[in-house]
């Protein structure tokens, strides 16, 4: 009980909202789609990845399919994939814009997405094409409800 | 309450890996715009190997050229997982579901491909497990009898699962099956001492231990349906 308290304490102070029920993350102040990627918006750029809750669904990922950098992405259309227990899954953007950095890293490391998933792990920057997408996203008390929903289905 | 779901079986008997690829690919499109309920489809396939996304060809043990000199063909595909066989005698599902709807993720969802492999050799009583970390698939002892790739495209899957019933081993050979070197395969045959029903059956029985294992509660069968979907009859 008492390293839990320590715990939800030393959360809030990094602004990590840590639920009980389940041992996935939440950072405040980034924006989230349903398809569990996160967005980080500097000005007119966000930076992208997905969610804690994503990682732990995958497995360890062992591979990631990044895109070029000057590419188009779309909001909600695959932009590259992580593959992970023989399974390659889509990563949706949650922004349109252009592709103006990958992280690189991943090519040798993969296992980043999953150990440090909103830090280390970011995958993609885009320039943002329309910031009005982002009123489409949610916000972390949002998308920690909607995790616990989905979780709930089996 | 749970909600009842759904599931249409197509039973397709041999069909060229091309064919199904395509309409795999029909079927995901259909499934995320709900025109269609989750669908499994059950085959086999003619000899062909196949490549995963990383594209590992390195585990291919004889040059592309000679592969029609043992009658083979080799596809690259999108899915996850390294380079495989698929042939006669090989019981292959391919799933196409909508994970979101059953709030699975990959991992889960191959959990469960293995479970369905497992309860089926349990059948005959082969205990079979699923692999290490790092080894996705079911195993006898350190035999390979069952494959798994899978893709996931906004949670809708395609690929799946391939189970050895007693396919021609030899073809492996050829490849480090799923870039596990000094692992050896397996099939039900070469497990079992007692003479094994027809394909059909045993298609059958790996059907039913999915549909148990992921829940649905209404099946729909279709025996022997077009390949290829005719985009004209559509409204």
């Amino acid at each position: 009980m008492a390293s839990r308290l320590l715990a939800s304490r030393a959360a809030s102070y990094f602004k990590i909202s840590v639920p009980f029920r389940s041992f996935s993350s939440v950072v405040k102040d980034l924006k989230y789609a349903d398809s569990h990627e996160w967005a980080k918006v500097e000005g007119n750029s966000a930076t992208i990845g997905i969610t804690d809750h994503a990682q732990d669904h995958l497995g360890d990922v062992v591979y990631v399919e990044l895109p070029e950098v000057g590419v188009p992405v779309k909001q909600g259309a695959s932009f590259g994939a992580v593959e992970s227990v023989k399974a390659t899954s889509d990563i949706n953007s949650p922004v349109s814009g252009k592709v103006i950095e990958v992280n690189e890293e991943l090519n040798s490391s993969p296992g980043l997405v999953n150990g440090s998933p909103y830090e280390k792990g970011w995958i993609i920057k885009v320039e943002m094409k329309d910031k009005c997408e982002l009123n489409s996203l949610m916000d972390s008390d949002q998308y920690y409800k909607f995790c616990e929903e989905e979780d709930s289905k089996h | 309450m749970r909600v009842p779901r759904n599931l249409e079986v197509w039973k397709m008997g041999t069909v060229s890996y091309l064919d199904a690829l395509k309409l795999q690919e029909k079927l995901v499109s259909d499934r995320k715009a709900n025109k269609i309920s989750d669908t499994l489809l059950s085959l086999q396939h003619l000899p062909t190997y196949t490549l995963g996304k990383r594209r590992t060809d390195h585990n291919l043990l004889i040059p592309e050229s000679a592969l029609k000199y043992i009658g083979a063909e080799l596809h690259y595909t999108q899915r996850g997982g390294d380079i495989t066989f698929h042939g006669p005698r090989q019981a292959i599902l391919y799933p196409i579901i909508s994970l979101r709807d059953i709030g699975l993720g990959a991992r889960n969802y191959v959990e469960k491909l293995e479970l369905t492999m497992i309860r089926l050799a349990s059948l005959y009583g082969v205990k079979a497990n699923a692999g290490q970390k790092g080894e996705t698939g079911v195993w006898v002892r350190e035999k390979k009898i069952g494959a798994i790739g899978v893709r996931i495209s906004s949670g809708i899957t395609s690929h799946g699962l391939a189970f050895n019933i007693d396919p021609n081993l030899e073809y492996f050979k050829h490849i480090v099956p799923c870039g596990i070197a000094d692992k050896e395969v397996t099939s039900l045959r070469r497990e079992v001492d007692l003479v094994l029903p027809d394909d059909e059956v045993i298609h059958e029985q790996l059907i039913s231990c999915f549909v148990r294992l992921f829940g649905f509660s209404n099946v729909i069968s279709k025996e022997n349906p077009p390949i290829l979907l005719d985009d004209a009859k559509r409204e």
